[in-house]
């Protein structure tokens, strides 16, 4: 990051071009001794040269003003001489709150460096101000963290504290968080410090870090001791705790180490101590008063430790360190666990979704198969897939190697692994056994890494095979409920079609049985062809095809239904209202008639002729669009110049012509 | 009307051709004791009545009859007797009302087959006309008022032109008979009464020219064309003697048109007048 920040100060060196410099040895020998010796001087001044930066940065979250100096070194930032960054912004504290911070310390050649303070405010204010002494007092309140100590070439050194108080109005209320850490060039000595929420912890260390003698959580309220690690050497004997009134004792390498290694008092040591621990139902040590200090005090420190990281090189991190036995695995067994990861992933994947699927929720209580399938799944994933997750989460963390693999599988599975055949309660409360594909192949009696593999494969096996079955019958479940869903669409729109041509057909003149008579007779052809079809995806098709089919007849119906009303709108409407002078009256006098008569005897009794004749699912959209567009066509027309149109339409009897001639072509295009 | 004006100048021609001249014996005006009858003659009219919208308020009124009369020789249609050709420009005022003011040639064929006189002389006129429709119930009636200046000659030669006035009042009615108004694929019965009186030095005594009493059966084919037949009784005084009564038994053949010439633009709106 800060390479980037700083590059405009950079200064480049260019070489003479390559190919120039193969003309000759010598030449090529002589401005390579120039470009070095020029190289090497600007390397010098860069060396001394200090630049002062005075503006805002970014580091990390935090983004603040900034003073510090720092060189560039082959086009390197290098961090050198005083650094501080900080942030307050009294508008924001007075609107509502502010996060301030001040990071202030020494860098040397680009090393966090002598006395470092960092401090991390959170604070509101009641705004009440006072003058004093030429300045501006605020109270506030909130919390403040504070860290200070010395750090060599980034490495903690001598006493660390970190504290988080409660500050009310401005003055110390409360000390939520304190740790005091005695450091020797990185490394945690004699005694340390930890209160944490109204607990003090206390323990100590080697010279070399080891955890060692006894580590001791005291709560303030309470005399007694809350819980109390017993270490020698770096190896965790025994925790002594007091949970509820009562008192337990958790035994864990109560022997000499042998094989031991060295790793790190964090999460992952819990992890491996919650295998190691005799008596697994007694306590969760996740809950240790001591080890949640602990936790507290790395998390403080990991932030610190973020920080200077961003900044320049650092090691902050305080490595507490225990020693535990190593159980070396080999590379056989390291791909085998690679490979049970992939099954569990696949394991994992296909259990959650049939568990979370809605539809095999209802399936498994009509179908008792997929009720007893829906079991099975359950089981499987709390007898192999939660299990394997489990241990899994070991080699992941990299500590398989050094837990006991029988121990390992008997924290997994603490009732005992499964076997390849298992009960299941049915339906019906009886008894139910599973056995998954290729089961008597499997045998994962055995302790060991191959049988936590067999178990993966086996589950994932047996998963599978289940996931295909339970498929099927969704698949086709939902097919069902589709078809349902859709039969009953297609009802609705049939019964609507067939009210809508008795009721519409009341009404109407004899002439246009015949096309409702047709209407009726294609959807119920339509409807026999549907319900002798195979279930099958076209049958879907065609069931889909039909409700629109259905509606579209329903549509000509009620536009063959209004052809009267229209006809009689049209030959209203070409009507010109004369004069005559013989009986000196009004009289209408139809107009256009051309286009009337066109419309009148060929164009309607066509559509009727092919309604009658022709109707179909393909075609009864086009018909309803004709229908319509002429009755549209043959009012605008009224109002149209036409009489180009009706010269053409001089003894036209052809309806194609017709429909050409009155422009409807566009609108059927499907017009054969 | 182009085939109409032809046939007109046609016919003009050839009656003129075969001009035989002839003299009317000239009867004593003595009046009888009673009124005498004459035997009532018969005729056959074929009318035409044209009325072809030329502007928003006028039309041309355009009638051509032809009027056959029975001889001895010829009888029940006869032989042409009157070529009639009536003009007029007409006023719409509205759709009731109307006014018409325009001219007559009348061509007279002589009929008299023992005449030596000439065969055929013109007659003019000048006529205006004022006629009033009213609609009662599903029928309509009308009241026509038509006055004629009229010059008339005999066949002899170099006979003097005579100027009468004609006063006409005629009263019609037109009852559709198939539907409940007067519109197009319509029969209609139109009885009417009109009664034509005369005046003029030449009219001693016969005022009262002719009466007219028809009954028409008409059907409207379209709004602009109407068929209708009918037959006439008349009878009046003859001017020679007003104890003289002629008589006649007309059969009358009618066609009315009336095509619009305007563009269509202009026929729009239609005919509202009083809008």
């Amino acid at each position: 990051m800060t390479d980037n920040m700083f590059k405009g100060f950079s200064v480049p060196i260019y070489f003479t071009d390559k190919r120039k410099m193969s003309n000759t040895l010598t030449k090529n020998l002589l401005v390579r001794r120039i470009a070095i010796l020029v190289f090497t001087s600007f390397s010098m001044i860069a060396h001394c040269q200090v630049i002062s930066y005075m503006d805002s940065l970014n580091v990390g979250k935090y983004k603040g003003m900034a003073d510090f100096q720092y060189k560039v070194v082959e086009n390197d930032t290098i961090l050198d001489g005083p650094f501080q960054l900080q942030r307050s912004n009294l508008g924001a504290l007075l609107s509502k709150s502010d996060y301030s911070f001040l990071f202030k310390g020494v860098f040397k050649e680009n090393y966090p460096n002598g006395y470092w303070k960092f401090q991390f405010g959170e604070f509101q204010s009641d705004s009440i101000t006072q003058v004093l002494d030429y300045q501006y007092i605020l109270n506030i309140t909130g919390t403040q963290e504070e860290a200070e100590g010395i750090l060599d070439n980034g490495k903690p050194d001598g006493i660390w504290t970190i504290t988080k108080n409660r500050i009310k109005d401005s003055e110390l209320d409360e000390v939520l968080f304190k740790s005091t850490i005695d450091f020797e060039n990185g490394v945690p000595q004699k005694s340390f410090r930890i209160e944490n929420e109204g607990t003090i912890l206390v323990g100590r260390f080697l010279r070399n870090g080891l955890a060692h003698d006894e580590w001791t959580l005291y709560s303030e309220d309470d005399i007694d001791v809350v819980e109390r690690w017993y270490f020698k050497d770096g190896r965790l004997e025994k925790i002594e705790l007091n949970a509820d009134g009562e008192n337990k004792e958790i035994n864990l390498y109560q022997s000499r180490i042998l094989d031991g290694r060295i790793i790190t008092l964090d999460d992952n040591y819990l992890k491996i101590l919650s295998v190691i621990q005799q008596s697994v139902d007694t306590f969760d040590l996740s809950q240790s008063p001591i080890n949640k200090s602990l936790a507290a005090n790395a998390g403080y420190y990991g932030k610190i430790d973020g920080i200077l990281s961003e900044l320049g090189e650092s090691a902050f991190y305080p490595e507490f360190k225990v020693k535990v036995p190593y159980h070396p695995i080999d590379s056989l067994e390291s791909a085998q666990m690679d490979s049970v990861k992939t099954l569990y992933q696949k394991s994992k994947l296909i259990s959650e979704s049939l568990l979370n699927d809605t539809q095999l929720t209802i399936l498994k209580m009509a179908d008792e198969d997929a009720h007893f399938l829906h079991s099975v799944v359950v089981a499987i994933s709390e007898n192999f897939v939660h299990p394997l997750g489990d241990v899994l989460s070991y080699h992941e963390s990299n500590i398989l190697q050094y837990v006991p693999i029988n121990e390992l599988i008997e924290h997994a599975w603490p009732n005992g692994k499964p076997s390849t055949e298992f009960v299941v309660i049915g339906q019906k409360n009886e008894n139910k056994i599973f056995k998954g594909p290729q089961a008597s192949d499997f045998d994962f009696t055995q302790n060991n890494i191959a049988s936590i593999y067999k178990m993966a494969h086996y589950a994932t096996l047996s998963l599978d095979s289940i996931q295909q079955v339970l498929n099927d019958k969704l698949t086709k479940d939902k097919r069902q409920q589709e078809f349902i869903a859709l039969e009953e669409r297609i009802i609705a729109q049939v019964n609507q079609l067939n009210n809508d041509l008795d009721s519409l057909s009341d009404k109407l003149p004899l002439k246009y049985m015949k096309s409702f008579e047709k209407i009726k007779s294609t959807a119920d052809q339509n409807l026999t062809r549907y319900s002798k079809m195979e279930e099958t995806k076209a049958k879907t098709k065609f069931g889909r095809h039909l409700v629109r089919c259905f509606e579209s007849m329903d549509i000509l119906t009620k536009a063959l239904a209004q052809q009267p009303d229209r006809m009689q709108v049209i030959k209203e409407k070409y009507q010109d209202a004369i004069w005559n002078p013989f009986m000196a009256n009004i009289m209408n006098e139809e107009v256009k008639k051309r286009i009337t008569s066109a419309y009148q005897r060929v164009l309607i009794p066509h559509l009727l002729d092919r309604v009658e004749t022709e109707l179909d699912c393909d075609n009864v959209d086009e018909l309803v669009g004709l229908l319509n567009n002429t009755h549209q066509r043959m009012l605008e027309m009224r109002d149209e110049d036409t009489s180009r149109l009706e010269r053409k339409l001089k003894r036209e009897q052809d309806p194609l012509v017709i429909i050409q001639l009155f422009n409807l072509e566009s609108i059927g295009k499907t017009e054969k | 009307m182009k085939v109409y004006c032809k046939n007109i100048v046609w016919l003009s021609v050839a009656f003129l051709s075969c001009f035989l001249s002839t003299i009317l014996a000239q009867e004593a005006e003595v009046l009888p004791e009673e009124s005498e009858f004459k035997d009532p003659s018969t005729r056959v009219w074929f009318n035409t009545y044209g009325n072809i919208r030329i502007s928003k308020r006028l039309f041309w009124d355009a009638q051509t009859h032809f009027r056959f009369e029975e001889t001895e020789d010829t009888p029940f249609i006869g032989q042409i007797g009157q070529i009639y050709n009536r003009h007029a420009i007409g006023y719409i005022y509205s759709k009731k009302v109307n006014f018409s003011l325009g001219g007559v040639v009348r061509i007279n064929f002589n009929t008299d087959e023992n005449s030596t006189a000439r065969n055929v002389v013109p007659e003019w006129r000048i006529w205006h006309q004022y006629q009033f429709a009213q609609p009662l119930y599903s029928a309509m009636i009308y009241h026509r008022i038509r006055i004629e200046h009229r010059w008339t000659q005999g066949f002899e030669e170099n006979s003097e032109y005579i100027f009468r006035n004609r006063w006409r009042y005629m009263f019609r009615a037109k009852v559709p008979l198939t539907n409940h108004k007067l519109v197009p694929k319509t029969l209609y019965v139109s009885p009417e009464a009109e009664l034509i009186m005369q005046s003029g030095k030449e009219v001693v005594g016969s005022v009262m020219e002719d009466l007219r009493l028809t009954t028409t059966l008409g059907y409207i084919v379209t709004p602009r064309l109407t068929l209708a037949a009918g037959l006439m009784y008349s009878q009046g005084q003859t001017i020679e003697n007003a104890g003289i009564f002629k008589q006649g038994w007309t059969m009358r053949f009618h066609v009315y048109f009336s095509p619009d010439i305007r563009k269509v633009k202009n026929k729009l709106p239609a005919i509202h007048l009083d809008d």
